[in-house]
Parts: structure tokens; C-alpha cells; sequence
């Protein structure tokens, strides 16, 4: 390293930088950007969207949709990459909210966004075992007509298949960190993400450009023959008919309500501010790379949607919905889009990567939050909050294991409540996650009255229309994230309206009082050790 | 006060307990540096320990134009045309660990014309006048107060910092030998191991290993001494940072960081082999935490200069144990 000059292209004067280090230990504005992209499960919600659509939306105009969606997210991500930088700690909304509201606050919002991120894992781990290598081994059927891989396949859509398969796919992402540590899930992780881009999205778009419904109903007649029924298609409508389907017009009302489904993707599309504190990012990396990820999120599902459609029209889908599986000769469950991809592809070897690298993005999924999770735990043991053995490293692995064990322990709990039972539905875990959104909103709108000196002294010490810039984006975060939730309130297909599930309000409420008791026992405790984490938080006077 | 209660007029006195307040790496912000003196006052310590990297890293041209001053800050011009602007926009350079310094635009030119090593030895020319300043601060500040504050350079401070903290009125060197309070006794080195940036105060571990040794021999009672060394020790996850290709950047695996262990061999087997009360780190910003190796309790608060905000942690020290808590201040 040595001493350099920089010089400002729009003339400003520039730097003189000496040897020292750290300098240009800075993060790749593509890496922060692929996290994002990778962790925010484009292709699973895309799975959402067709699976619900028959119920809940029928009408709906996907990309409408999306776009909404991704309009509601972006002033939150332009949000998080602010905080992100003026705040460069690991721990994301802990630490925004815990040093700009209160620790209370900080404390209760990400211990409820870590519960809610524990209860969606059961999402993750049912879909795989059905969607994934339940569908993989159909495909496999589908393809060969071998019976073996059909019984097989059927059995990962039983409760005991879900439940079994979904814990032991949590049991091997916790011993990758226990027995390889980080460095072996970043090495599995690289595989996943080529595996995933190419099945999951560039394969269906190949496929779909190239195949149209009348292809598509010639390969899913001579697939399903395999499964031991022909003339698959036509049973398929004759029964989808026979249930009542009938084909709906475009509705406002229906697009608005999806919104969201797509909310899984743009309402968590920014958590790289996670690991901020564990890597140095340029400010236009931040920006880039969580706004970023909107734009490539969007774009993605932009090539996705009229591709998919193409083979798999509105119709189709809201067939699928209500006509009866095992009439057309899929016992365990109708496909997801991947399968119908896979099908579309017309190819053994194709349509098994296409399920795979779908199956790959949700496996590596596991691994990615039980770091993000534990990341939290070990802010939380670091300020003292909690026992200081959460916050234990593996020397060796340089895992967080107690930690990654209690993670564990909660998703396999989640696993058994999504496999045997139906208290939480697909997206019911979006309104707990959505609250703590809300709570980083107006955390960033108060900051600059909150933390002046942090913010005068940050490349966000700017003023629009008289009032911080951060107070106005943190406003229309606000607004976003309000907007959000209030559809999620609306929408009974969320699984959390006010309509038809007014419990799950209640619920998390009940977890944010939870963690308000938790903090108030544990300083209480702490203070009888001679211990009071408030000096954590309190500012010390620089005159 | 609520946290460790200390009895009044223990400070250093060989009392039964001191509290020591820890920070490291503010690498030249100011604001930091102000917190670190109030850190005193506030947390009641007697005792107050900067662990290296108190210098900074850059130097940011305020270059006369046209009766105003230009300087580039985030990567953005900024203009000031009258004094409280300017004034405003170096106390924005000063918080944020740079150094704004008022030259013309044939100054700039000048200086960015010299040789790697010249403009090496301008930088600390720089550097110093802020540096003597901070000093001055703190005689202003601890003037009348029993607090003993401890200052030792790290890998990235020039030497030239060296002359400055011994001839400073209320501020003491500890580095490279070993120091009393409160019946206790303070191992010092900034040096760390190699980096791939080549900074002024480096050494080979075997080099470093014989160091460390040297000063720890005379510490004596290694159950009331305390290791203040800039580098922690290897693999200890006080030490765990990015990984870093040739063109020091950072390496990701899949879509995060790939980490290593970054911290000494030498200091791990020092712990090891003398097994003090703590053992004091920085160094490492982004890898904050406590652990153990051994009986020794081991420290590294991390860095938050770029916040504003300075990491620090208070220790207790009492016969036969230590307890800590980190701030951010």
C-alpha cells in the first residue's frame, strides 16, 4: 500500500491518503448486490404468487403487481443503505433503532423480526421437501416412468415427508457451520447461487420464450402419461371446471391484495445493512446495491413473468388451483411453476436442473439466515442484553454455534407447526417482519433530531425543502412500508388481515410486549451484577 | 453510577479496585478523541488506555478559489464561501478521521508531485499539528484530575507520534515497556504482524514473539497485569476480518465476505505462555468481542470511528478477577 493521491474527476481538489490499512478494504458493489438478490428469494415468491393466485387473487395482473410492490420497498431500501452507512455495525435494524429511538425499541423490533425469520423457516423447509425434491423425484417419474421415483416423490408431500425432510435440511445447514464453519457455506454457497441463477430463472425464461401452450399441453399429456394418467390436460379443465373454476377478467382489487405476496421479495431486499459492520462499503455501494436490487429484482421478474406465461397462462394456473391433483395424475399436490417449467422444458436433464436450482435457492436459504439471526443474538450478547454465551465463537469454524443451535431448535419447531398444522399460513410471517420495517422507518425519519452530530458528520447531512434528507427518505419509507401493511391488514390471502385472521395482529403485538419484558428483566438482573448496558447506548459528551 | 461501583478514591491509588476504560483505533477523528477524554469523567475510570491508530489516514486539500474553498468530502465537491461555512465544513473533515488542511491549488500540485516517502513525511508533518493539538487538549482537560491516561500508537501511526506523547503534559507512553497503577502492571507494544499495507509499524511474529517477551519478563505478577497489544491473537475471534485479493480487495464467496483470521501468532502464544488478568486489543475494527484464552480474558472493542461514535470497554479490576462492559459512546 502506499501513499496516493485522488483525484475528483468534477475538479474538486482530492486526497492524499497515506500507508495505513483499511484503506481500500471495501466490498464489491456486485457482491452486496448478489446477497440481496440471492437472500430475498425471487424465484420462491414467484412460486407464491401461482400457488395462491386460484385462492386468493384471481384477476390479478402479476407485473402490475410487482411493480407496486417494488415501488412500496424502494424508499426503504434508499432508507437502509442510508442508515447502513451513517451506522456501519453489524446488527442492521438492532443497532439503527436501539441508537436512534430507544434500546428498548431497537431491542424489542429486531428480537420480533429474528422470531418472524424463525417462523418463516418452516415456509422454507416445507417448500423444499414438496416443491423441491418431492417435485424433483416426480420429474423424475415424469420423464422415465418409473414408478419408484413417483412413490418416492409422493412421499415428501405427506406431514411426516414435510416435517422430516424440513428439519433434516435445517439439521445439515447447522452442522455446515459446526463441523466446516463459514468458510465451507461460502464455498457451498457459490455453487448454489450458479445453480440457482441457471434453474431457477434463465432455464424457465430459455424455455418459455421457446414454448408455447400448445407445446406445453403435448409435453404435460406425454409427462403426466408417465405418471400413469393420459389425456392430462383435458382432465385437468374438465375437473377444474367441474370444482367451479371459472376464467376471471383483470382486477384492481385482486393486483393490489397480491401485492402481497410480491411483498416477500421488496419489503426484505436490503439486508446486506446485516453484515455493514463486517465490511466496509463505498456509499455507492450501499446505494447501489440495495435500490440495486430492487431494479435487478424487478428486471428479473420482468423476463420471468411473460416467459412463464407463455406456456402457463393466467388460466392454466387458476385451473391448477381447483382441480382436483389427483384427476390428472398428480397425486401429491399440483405443480408449482418449476415443475411446470421442468415440464415445459420437454428435457430429463433440463427440467432436473430447473426444479434443482430452485430447490438449491430455498436450501441455501437456511444456512444465509441462521447467520443473519445470529448476527442479531450476538449484538444483543455483545451489549449484555443476553447471556453472554449467545454470543459464543467457534474458534475453529469461526461459528456462531450456540447461537446457530437455537436458531436450529426454532426452525425445526417451525418446521412441525407448518408441516402439522395450519396456524400460520404462507405469508402470515410478512406483518410480524413488516412492524420492525416500520419501526427502522420512523427510527431513520427521527434520527438526524435523534443523533445530530452522527448525521452532520455523514455524507447525508443534506437538507430538501428545509427538513433532512434522512427525515424525508425515513418519511417515505414510512409511507411504504405503512402502505404495506395495511394492504397485508387488507388482504385475506396474507394470512394476516384484520377480516379473517385478526389474531396475527395480536400475535405480534405479543411478541414485541415479550421482548419489552425481556429487556426490562434482564437489566434489572444485570444491574444486581453491577452491570447497567444502558452506558451501551449513552452518548458521551465530545466538549 | 450504577455500573461496578467503585469506591471513591480507589482510582490508582493500590486500592482494591481500579476501572480502566479501553479504546483503540479512532484513527484521527476528533470527535472521538474528545469522547475519550470525557470517557473519565462519565464511566467515573481512573484509569483511561488508547490502544493504537490514533492517527489518520488522509489529508483533505481546502484549496483557495476565488475568495471561497473547495475540498472534496464522500466523494462530493463541497464549497465554502465564508468562514462559518468553512469552519463547518473541516469540523465535517475532522469528524469523520480526515484532515483538512488549507493549501493552494500550486500546493496540491506540489505536494502531489513528491516522491512516495516525501510526501510520506509531508503527511506527518500534517498529521503532528492536529496530533499536538489533541495533546493540549487533554493537559486542558485531565488538568486537575488523578486520572492517569495511557496513549500508545499502532501499526498505522507514524513514528513521528512517538515524541509527541512523551513530551506531553498529561498524557503517557507506555509503549514497548511496562507500566504501574493501582497495583497493577500494563504490558505495551503497538507493533502488530505483517499486513498487506505495508503500514509504519510491522514486524515479522518471531520478531514480534521476542518483544512481547521482553516487556512481559519484567511485569511480574502476571495475576495483577494487564497486556495492552495492539494486534490481537490469531484465530481467537477477536481477529476476524475480510479476506483480501492482490488489489486489496475484498474477497466474497458466494455473496459474502470470505473471512480469516488476521491477528498474530506471536501475541496468541505470548497469552499463552504468561496468561495475564486481561489481555487488551484493537486492531481489527470490525470484530469486536471477548473471549477467553486460557484464564485470560481478551478484548477487542472493534472501531466505529466512521460513526462518530467511539467503542470502548470498562473493566474492573479487583483481586482475582476482572469483569468488563463495552460502551459506544
Amino acid at each position: 500500500m502506499s501513499t496516493t493521491v485522488s483525484r475528483d474527476p468534477s475538479g474538486a481538489p482530492g486526497l492524499f491518503t497515506r500507508r495505513a490499512t483499511g484503506l481500500v478494504r471495501q466490498g464489491r458493489t456486485r457482491d452486496a448486490l448478489f446477497y440481496n438478490v440471492m437472500w430475498s428469494s425471487v424465484a420462491l415468491t414467484f412460486a407464491f404468487f401461482w400457488i395462491l393466485y386460484p385462492f386468493a387473487y384471481q384477476g390479478s395482473n402479476a407485473i402490475l403487481a410487482f411493480l407496486i410492490a417494488a415501488a412500496l420497498g424502494l424508499p426503504g431500501a434508499f432508507l437502509y443503505a442510508m442508515l447502513a452507512q451513517v451506522m456501519p455495525r453489524t446488527g442492521g435494524d438492532y443497532v439503527f433503532n436501539s441508537r436512534a429511538l430507544h434500546p428498548v425499541a431497537g431491542f424489542a423490533a429486531n428480537v420480533s423480526y429474528c422470531f418472524w425469520l424463525a417462523v418463516v423457516y418452516g415456509v422454507y423447509t416445507t417448500y423444499i421437501a414438496a416443491y423441491g425434491i418431492g417435485a424433483f423425484s416426480r420429474v423424475m417419474a415424469g420423464y422415465t416412468g418409473s414408478s419408484g421415483w413417483l412413490s418416492f416423490g409422493d412421499w415428501f408431500a405427506t406431514e411426516w415427508g414435510l416435517f422430516i425432510t424440513g428439519s433434516a435440511a435445517v439439521a445439515l445447514s447447522a452442522l455446515m457451520f459446526i463441523l466446516g464453519g463459514t468458510r465451507l457455506f461460502f464455498r457451498v454457497q457459490v455453487g448454489a447461487f450458479v445453480l440457482y441463477i441457471l434453474g431457477a430463472f434463465l432455464l424457465p425464461i430459455i424455455v418459455g420464450i421457446f414454448t408455447g401452450s400448445g407445446d406445453f399441453t403435448s409435453s404435460f399429456d406425454d409427462y403426466a402419461a408417465n405418471l400413469g394418467t393420459t389425456d392430462a390436460m383435458s382432465t385437468l379443465q374438465a375437473s377444474a371446471s367441474d370444482a367451479g373454476y371459472a376464467s376471471a377478467g383483470f382486477s384492481f382489487e385482486a393486483t393490489l391484495k397480491s401485492v402481497s405476496v410480491f411483498w416477500f421479495i421488496f419489503g426484505f431486499i436490503f439486508s446486506s445493512n446485516y453484515f455493514a459492520g463486517e465490511i466496509r462499503l463505498r456509499r455507492r455501494t450501499h446505494l447501489y446495491s440495495m435500490p440495486g436490487a430492487v431494479l435487478v429484482a424487478v428486471l428479473f421478474l420482468l423476463a420471468l413473468t411473460p416467459a412463464y406465461l407463455n406456456f402457463a397462462d393466467y388460466d392454466l394456473n387458476g385451473m391448477l388451483g381447483f382441480a382436483d391433483p389427483a384427476a390428472y395424475g398428480f397425486a401429491a399436490g399440483a405443480p408449482a411453476y418449476p415443475e411446470l417449467a421442468a415440464i415445459a422444458s420437454g428435457n430429463a436433464l433440463f427440467g432436473g436442473l430447473i426444479v434443482l436450482g430452485f430447490t438449491v435457492g430455498l436450501l441455501i436459504w437456511l444456512p444465509q439466515t441462521m447467520l443473519l439471526i445470529s448476527r442479531s443474538m450476538f449484538a444483543w450478547s455483545f451489549d449484555r442484553i443476553m447471556p453472554e454465551r449467545l454470543s459464543y465463537v467457534d474458534p475453529r469454524t469461526r461459528s456462531p454455534v450456540v447461537a446457530i443451535g437455537v436458531v436450529t431448535l426454532l426452525a425445526i419447531a417451525s418446521t412441525a407447526i407448518y408441516a402439522f398444522t395450519d396456524w400460520f399460513s404462507t405469508l402470515s410471517v410478512l406483518l410480524g417482519l413488516s412492524l420492525t420495517l416500520l419501526v427502522t422507518a420512523a427510527a431513520g425519519a427521527a434520527l438526524p433530531y435523534r443523533q445530530k452530530a452522527m448525521v452532520a458528520a455523514s455524507p447525508y447531512a443534506r437538507t430538501v425543502a428545509g427538513l433532512p434528507l434522512l427525515t424525508v427518505v425515513g418519511g417515505l419509507a414510512v409511507l411504504g412500508f405503512g402502505a404495506a401493511i395495511a394492504i397485508l391488514l387488507w388482504d385475506p390471502g396474507s394470512g394476516a388481515s384484520l377480516s379473517d385472521n385478526p389474531g396475527k395482529l395480536g400475535l405480534a403485538a405479543l411478541v414485541y410486549a415479550a421482548a419489552i419484558v425481556v429487556y426490562f428483566v434482564s437489566r434489572a438482573v444485570r444491574r444486581r451484577q453491577g452491570i447497567d448496558f444502558e452506558l451501551a447506548y449513552k452518548e458521551l459528551p465530545p466538549e | 453510577m450504577r455500573f461496578l461501583r467503585v469506591r471513591r478514591g480507589n482510582e490508582a491509588g493500590g486500592s482494591d479496585a481500579v476501572r480502566l476504560y479501553y479504546a483503540s483505533d479512532i484513527h484521527g477523528t476528533e470527535t472521538l478523541w474528545r469522547k475519550f477524554l470525557a470517557a473519565a469523567r462519565v464511566y467515573e475510570a481512573g484509569v483511561l488506555v488508547m490502544g493504537g491508530d490514533v492517527t489518520g489516514k488522509v489529508v483533505v486539500p481546502v484549496v483557495e478559489d476565488g475568495g471561497a474553498y473547495v475540498a472534496e468530502l464522500f466523494g462530493q465537491p463541497e464549497r465554502a464561501g465564508t468562514d462559518e461555512e468553512l469552519d463547518a465544513l473541516e469540523h465535517r473533515i475532522r469528524a469523520n478521521g480526515m484532515y483538512p488542511h488549507r493549501m493552494n491549488a500550486a500546493e496540491v500540485e506540489r505536494v502531489a508531485a513528491l516522491s512516495e516517502d516525501a510526501r510520506e513525511a509531508w503527511f506527518a508533518e500534517v498529521m503532528l499539528v492536529t496530533f499536538e493539538r489533541w495533546l493540549a487538549l487533554a493537559a486542558e482537560r485531565l488538568a486537575d484530575s488523578p486520572v492517569r491516561c495511557f496513549v500508545m500508537p499502532g501499526n498505522d501511526d507514524p513514528h513521528a507520534v512517538d515524541g509527541a506523547i512523551e513530551r506531553a503534559a498529561r498524557v503517557e507512553g507506555c509503549d514497548g515497556r511496562v507500566v504501574e497503577f493501582g497495583g497493577y502492571t500494563m504490558v505495551s507494544l503497538g507493533y502488530s504482524n505483517r499486513t498487506p499495507f505495508a503500514s509504519p509499524r510491522e514486524l515479522d511474529e518471531d520478531e514480534l514473539y521476542r518483544r512481547i517477551c521482553a516487556i512481559a519478563d519484567a511485569a511480574g505478577d502476571m495475576d495483577r497485569c494487564i497486556f495492552n497489544l495492539h494486534v490481537p491473537p490469531l484465530d481467537s475471534t477477536l481477529d476476524t476480518c475480510a479476506a483480501l485479493d492482490e488489489h486489496l480487495e475484498v474477497i466474497m464467496a458466494g455473496s459474502e465476505p470470505k473471512l480469516i483470521g488476521a491477528g498474530s501468532s506471536a501475541v496468541r502464544e505470548a497469552i499463552e505462555r504468561y496468561q495475564p488478568l486481561a489481555s487488551l486489543h484493537g486492531h481489527i475494527h470490525e470484530s469486536a468481542g471477548a473471549t477467553r484464552i486460557g484464564r485470560t480474558l481478551c478484548i477487542n472493542p472493534g472501531s466505529d470511528y466512521h460513526t462518530g461514535r467511539i467503542a470502548g470497554c470498562l473493566l474492573q479490576l479487583r483481586p482475582g478477577g476482572v469483569r468488563h462492559q463495552f460502551v459506544t459512546g
